[in-house]
C-alpha cells in the first residue's frame, strides 16, 4: 500500500505562492500582537495568581463575575469582577485570573477560595478538598525571570542547531533550516494571538519541540539533497532539491500524519492541562512540514551549495 | 549469519530483560490494594518497592511547589548594630531596586551605599573596618542564614510527615520546596513560611495606653483628613464598589454603638459616655478620634472589628506615629485570630490590640522543648489546644526574674510579632515552663510546638512563587493522559499495521517496547513522570515511528530498483541511519536546552522527550534490524511483506 506513487510536483517552482501565504499568515500574526500589546501571557512569564475551583453543576461565568464585585478579605475590601474569569475544561470548573498585589493581605488564596465558595454554597463538593482544583502564584520577579529564561532557551536551541547543521551539512543549509524555525515560532505565536490563547511554560515547550520537529522534517529533505547532489551530475540544484522533497514526500506526509494524529488525540483527550499546549503541537507540525518544504528547501536553493 | 546474529540477540535480550525487571516493582505497586502497601508500610518493606516505582509529578499526584526566597534586606537590617533612617533607606531602594529580575541584591545595596556616602563600619563593624571586608562578612552570613532556613525548614517537614518532601536550595537565596499529596496547603505553607520569632513583652498599664492613644487621636486629626480615613476604614483599594454600600457600612457603625460598645475613651474614663455619640456619623467619630473611634471594648482588651483591622494598620503605619511610638518605647499589636465577642449576638469578629514594650524581655531562643497539649483541668485553658514550653537554664532564670518583678502586671507572648495571648503574671514562675494559648485547633498548636522546636528563622522567607494542584485535578490529569497515550498508542500501531504489514508489525513490536524502555529508564533514573512527560511520551511515539518509516519507505525504494530483500535491507538501513542520526540529534538539542531552562513539571517533558529519542534509535533501528536479519538469515526469501 502506498499513499502516493512517484511524483514529481513542481515545488521549487511555486516558492512565490508559498512566500505569499507565509507572509499573510506572519503579518496577521504580528498585526494582531501589535493591536493586543504583544503576545497574551499567562501568570507564568507576567506574574499573578490563577485559582481554579470546582463548582457540582455548570455555572454562569456571569453569575460568578458579580458575585465577586466586592469581596472583603481580612478587612479589605476588592472589586475582582473585572478580572479574566473563565470556564476551565467543562463549564462546572471555573478559573480566575488575579494579579499580584501590593500589601496583599494573609492567607489571601485561601480566602479568596472561601469567599467563591461561599458565594454558591449549594454547588460546592461535600468534601473541600476536592472544591480547589489548583492554585498557582508567580511573584513578578520570578515571571520576569521565567520569560527571560524563555527566549534564552528558544535562542540557545536555535544556536546550537545551527551549529550542528552548520558542522554536519554547510551553513548555508542552516541558514534555510532557522529561518524555516522562525517562520514556524512566529506563525505559531500569531496564531496563538489571533485566538487569544495564552502562551505559558508549557507553550514555549511546544515551541521547542515545534523546533526540533520541524527541523527533524528539514533535515530528512537536506540529507536527501547532500545525497542527490553526489550522483545527480548537470543537473540545476532546484531540480536536484524538488526531486529530493518528491523523494522524500511518503515519508513526510505519513510522518506528518502520524505525528498529527497523535497531538490531535492530546488536543482532544489529554485534559485542560495540557490543550493549549497540545494545540500549540498541532499547529507546529502543520506549519512545520510546511515550512521544510516551502521555506527551508527554497533558501537553499537561492543561495547555491558549494557542491554544485 | 548465525553466529553474526548470536551477540544482537544477547544485546536486545538483555536489555529488554533489563526493562521488565525495572518496571515490576510500579506494576505490582499498582495492583497492590491499599490494605497491602499498609501492611507493607508497617513492616518497613514500602520504601523499597516505592524507591524503585515510577515516581508522579505534583501535577498528577496533587500537592503543592513552593519557592522561598530569603528577605535578605531585612536580614541586613537585623544584623545592624545600630539601625538609622540612613541605613534603612539605602536597605529600602536597594530591595526595590533588586525586585527586577537577575538583580544581586548585595550589588545593588553596596551601589547605595557608595551613592549615599554611607559609612558601612558605623554599622556592621562586627564584620571588619574596610568595605569589602564588610560586604565579604554580610554576604558570607547571609549565605550562612539560608543554609541555616533550609535545615530548619527541613526539620519542620520531617516533623510534620509529609511523604517524600523535597526541598532543595536553588541558586543563592532560594529554596524550593515540593510536597506532595498536600491536602491542607494553607497549614503546609504557614508551617514553611513562619519565622517562629517567639518573644515576650509586658503589657503597658492602662494609664499608659490610655495617654498614647490621646496623642495618637491628637496626631492623626491633624494630619489625616476625613474623606482618607473613611476610605480606609471600608478598606477601599478598588474604587468601583457601588454607592449603596458605603452607607450601609455606616450604618453597621452605628448599630454597633447602639449595642452599647463603649469607645476605649470611655472605656478608661478619658471622658464620660456622651448619648449624642450614638447619633453622631460613622464619618463624624473619625474625625474626632480618628484612632480611638476605630477601638470598641471587648471582654477586658481593647478591641478592632475585623473589617477595621486593615484601617488601623494602615494609622499605625504613618511615620509620625511610628516616631511617636518609638519615643515613647511601645509598640502596637493584633491578636493572632479575630474572635466573637462573647455573649454578643452579632457575627461580627473582633482582634484584641495590644500595646506593648518596644523591647522583648525574652525570645524563643530559650525554648528547649514544645510540645502541642489539651488544656488540663481545672486550669483556664481547660480542653483548649495548647503549646506548653520547656525553657533552658539561662530561659529560666530571666523568666523567673521577669515574673518575680512584674507580678500583677501583664505578659504577652508574641509569635511573629501577633499577640496569643496576654495574661496576668499571679506569681513568679522559676520552673521555666509556660504554656501559649490561642489556637484554633491541636493541629495548629501541633504546628506551632513544631517550629518552636525547630528554631526560629535566621531571616525571615517570602513566597515567591507557589503552584498547587488539587487532588482531583491530578487524578483527572492522570486518567486523562493515560487515555490520550493510549488512544494514540493504538492509532499509531494500527496504521503502521495497514500500511506496512508484516513489517509494520516489526515496528510495532519496537514502539511498544521503546514506551516500556523509556518507563524503564524514569522508574531506575527516580526522575518524576509529569503531565507535560506524558505529552512526552506520545511525541516520542510519534517521533520513533519517524525512523521506521524513513528506513521502510528507503527500502521499498531499493526493491523497487530491483533489489533482493536481504540487499535491499541492508541498503535501506545504511542509507537511511545518517538521516536518523541527523534528525534525531536536533530534537535531542531541544530536549537538552528544555531541560537546562524550564522548571519542574517542563523538566519531565525534556526527561522523557530526551530518553524517548535516544531510545528510539535502539528500538527503530537497532532492534527492528535484528528481527530482519533474523529473517533474511533464512535461505530461500524472495519477497517481503513491506
Amino acid at each position: 500500500m502506498r499513499i502516493i506513487k512517484d511524483t514529481n510536483i513542481n515545488f521549487m517552482g511555486n516558492t512565490k505562492v508559498a512566500v505569499f501565504v507565509s507572509a499573510v499568515l506572519i503579518l496577521a500574526g504580528i498585526g494582531s500582537m501589535i493591536t493586543k500589546g504583544g503576545p497574551k501571557l499567562s501568570i507564568d512569564f507576567k506574574g499573578g495568581i490563577l485559582v481554579a475551583v470546582n463548582y457540582t453543576e455548570a455555572m454562569d461565568i456571569n453569575v460568578v463575575r458579580s458575585s465577586l464585585s466586592s469581596v472583603v478579605i481580612d478587612g479589605q475590601s476588592f472589586d475582582f469582577s473585572q478580572a479574566e474569569i473563565k470556564h476551565f475544561g467543562d463549564e462546572s470548573n471555573v478559573a480566575v485570573r488575579l494579579p499580584i498585589m501590593e500589601n496583599e493581605p494573609e492567607k489571601f488564596s485561601r480566602n479568596f477560595v472561601n469567599k467563591m465558595a461561599d458565594a454558591f454554597p449549594e454547588s460546592v463538593p461535600e468534601n473541600r478538598t476536592e472544591f480547589i482544583l489548583s492554585i498557582e502564584k508567580v511573584g513578578p520577579k520570578i515571571g520576569a525571570e521565567l520569560s527571560g529564561d524563555a527566549v534564552m532557551a528558544i535562542f540557545s536551541a536555535l544556536a546550537l542547531i545551527l551549529l550542528y547543521i552548520s558542522i554536519r551539512f554547510e551553513w548555508k543549509y542552516a541558514v534555510g533550516a532557522i529561518a524555516a524555525l522562525t517562520h514556524d515560532v512566529l506563525v505559531t505565536l500569531g496564531i496563538f494571538s489571533i485566538l487569544d490563547y495564552e502562551v505559558s511554560l508549557a507553550v514555549i515547550a511546544a515551541f521547542l519541540t515545534i523546533v526540533g520537529y520541524s527541523l527533524n522534517d528539514t533535515i530528512v529533505i537536506f540529507d536527501r539533497v547532500r545525497e542527490n547532489i553526489k550522483t545527480m551530475k548537470k543537473v540545476t540544484l532546484d531540480e536536484i532539491i524538488n526531486k529530493s522533497i518528491n523523494q522524500s514526500l511518503n515519508r513526510t506526509i505519513i510522518t506528518s500524519l502520524t505525528t498529527f494524529f497523535v497531538v490531535l488525540v492530546l488536543f482532544l483527550a489529554g485534559g485542560e492541562v495540557i490543550h493549549t499546549f497540545a494545540f500549540a503541537m498541532i499547529v507546529g507540525v502543520l506549519v512545520g512540514t510546511y515550512s521544510s518544504i516551502f521555506i527551508a528547501s527554497p533558501i537553499v536553493a537561492k543561495m547555491g551549495t558549494s557542491e554544485s | 549469519m548465525q553466529s553474526n546474529l548470536t551477540p544482537r540477540y544477547l544485546i536486545v535480550g538483555v536489555i529488554l530483560i533489563w526493562a521488565i525487571w525495572a518496571l515490576l516493582p510500579t506494576w505490582e505497586y499498582q495492583q497492590m490494594s491499599e490494605e497491602e502497601k499498609e501492611s507493607l508500610r508497617t513492616s518497613g518493606d514500602l520504601e523499597k518497592i516505592e524507591s524503585r516505582i515510577i515516581r508522579q509529578g505534583l501535577d498528577l499526584k496533587g500537592g503543592m511547589y513552593i519557592v522561598l526566597e530569603a528577605d535578605i534586606p531585612t536580614l541586613m537590617g537585623n544584623l545592624a548594630d545600630m539601625r538609622d533612617e540612613r541605613l534603612d533607606n539605602v536597605l529600602q531602594t536597594a530591595q526595590e531596586k533588586s525586585t527586577a529580575p537577575d538583580v544581586d541584591f548585595f550589588t545593588v545595596f553596596e551601589q547605595e551605599v557608595n551613592t549615599h556616602g554611607l559609612k558601612l563600619a558605623r554599622y556592621y563593624h562586627q564584620y571588619g573596618a574596610s568595605q569589602e571586608e564588610i560586604m565579604a562578612g554580610v554576604m558570607e552570613e547571609a549565605d550562612d542564614a539560608i543554609n541555616r532556613v533550609l535545615e530548619i525548614l527541613q526539620n519542620r517537614v520531617d516533623q510534620f510527615g509529609v511523604a517524600e518532601p523535597t526541598i532543595q536550595k536553588q541558586g543563592k537565596h532560594r529554596i524550593v520546596v515540593e510536597l506532595a499529596g498536600i491536602q491542607d496547603s494553607d497549614r503546609a505553607r504557614a508551617l514553611l513560611q513562619s519565622t517562629a520569632l517567639l518573644e515576650f513583652y509586658l503589657v503597658k498599664n492602662v494609664g499608659a495606653t490610655n495617654e498614647m492613644l490621646a496623642q495618637l487621636d491628637e496626631i492623626l486629626r491633624g494630619t489625616t483628613d476625613e474623606e482618607e480615613l473613611i476610605e480606609l476604614t471600608q478598606g477601599e483599594k478598588t474604587k468601583d464598589i457601588p454607592e449603596p454600600e458605603d452607607s450601609e457600612t455606616a450604618e453597621e457603625k452605628d448599630d454597633d454603638d447602639d449595642e452599647g460598645s463603649k469607645t476605649v475613651s470611655e472605656l478608661f474614663g478619658e471622658k464620660d459616655s456622651d448619648p449624642a455619640d450614638t447619633s453622631k456619623t460613622a464619618a463624624e467619630i473619625f474625625a474626632d478620634n480618628p484612632l480611638t473611634g476605630l477601638l470598641t471594648a471587648f471582654s477586658g482588651d481593647m478591641g478592632i472589628q475585623e473589617k477595621n483591622a486593615y484601617a488601623v494598620r494602615k494609622l499605625l503605619e504613618k511615620p509620625e506615629v511610628q516616631s511617636k511610638l518609638n519615643n515613647a518605647n511601645g509598640q502596637f499589636l493584633f491578636s493572632h485570630e479575630p474572635d466573637l465577642l462573647q455573649g454578643s449576638t452579632t457575627q461580627e469578629k473582633y482582634y484584641r490590640f495590644y500595646y506593648l514594650e518596644k523591647t522583648p524581655e525574652l525570645t524563643g531562643g530559650v525554648v528547649e522543648e514544645a510540645r502541642a497539649d489539651l488544656g488540663t483541668l481545672g486550669s483556664g485553658s481547660a480542653g483548649q489546644p495548647v503549646v506548653s514550653l520547656t525553657m533552658n537554664s539561662d530561659g529560666s532564670r530571666t523568666w523567673s526574674r521577669v515574673t518575680g518583678a512584674n507580678v500583677g502586671e501583664r505578659i504577652s507572648i508574641v509569635l511573629d510579632k501577633k499577640v496569643h495571648m496576654a495574661p496576668s503574671i499571679r506569681e513568679k514562675i522559676p520552673s521555666g515552663r509556660t504554656q501559649i494559648e490561642g489556637f484554633n485547633s491541636i493541629n495548629e498548636a501541633k504546628d506551632i510546638a513544631i517550629i518552636l522546636r525547630a528554631g526560629a528563622l535566621p531571616a525571615p522567607v517570602n513566597i515567591i512563587e507557589e503552584r498547587i494542584v488539587g487532588p482531583s485535578l491530578g487524578a483527572d490529569s492522570i486518567a486523562q493522559g493515560t487515555n490520550a497515550v493510549i488512544i494514540g498508542l493504538v492509532l499509531v500501531l494500527i496504521f503502521m499495521l495497514v500500511y506496512y504489514k508484516a513489517s509494520g508489525f516489526i515496528a510495532d513490536f519496537a514502539l511498544i517496547w521503546n514506551i516500556l524502555l523509556v518507563l524503564a529508564i524514569l522508574a531506575s533514573l527516580e526522575a518524576t513522570l509529569t503531565l507535560p512527560g506524558i505529552a512526552g511520551l506520545i511525541l516520542t511515539v510519534g517521533m520513533s515511528i519517524d525512523s521506521n518509516v524513513i528506513i521502510f519507505e528507503r527500502i521499498r525504494e531499493e526493491l523497487r530498483k530491483g533489489k533482493t530483500p536481504k540487499a535491499a535491507i541492508q541498503a535501506g538501513y545504511d542509507r537511511a541511519l545518517t538521516t536518523i542520526i541527523d534528525a534525531n540529534v536536533t530534537t535531542v538539542i531541544a530536549a537538552l536546552v528544555l531541560y537546562q531552562f524550564g522548571t519542574g513539571p517542563i523538566k519531565g517533558f525534556a526527561t522523557v522527550l530526551f530518553w524517548g529519542i535516544l531510545i528510539s534509535m535502539f528500538t527503530a533501528v537497532y532492534v527492528t534490524r535484528t528481527i530482519f536479519n533474523s529473517i533474511t538469515s533464512r535461505k530461500g526469501i524472495t519477497s517481503l511483506s513491506i
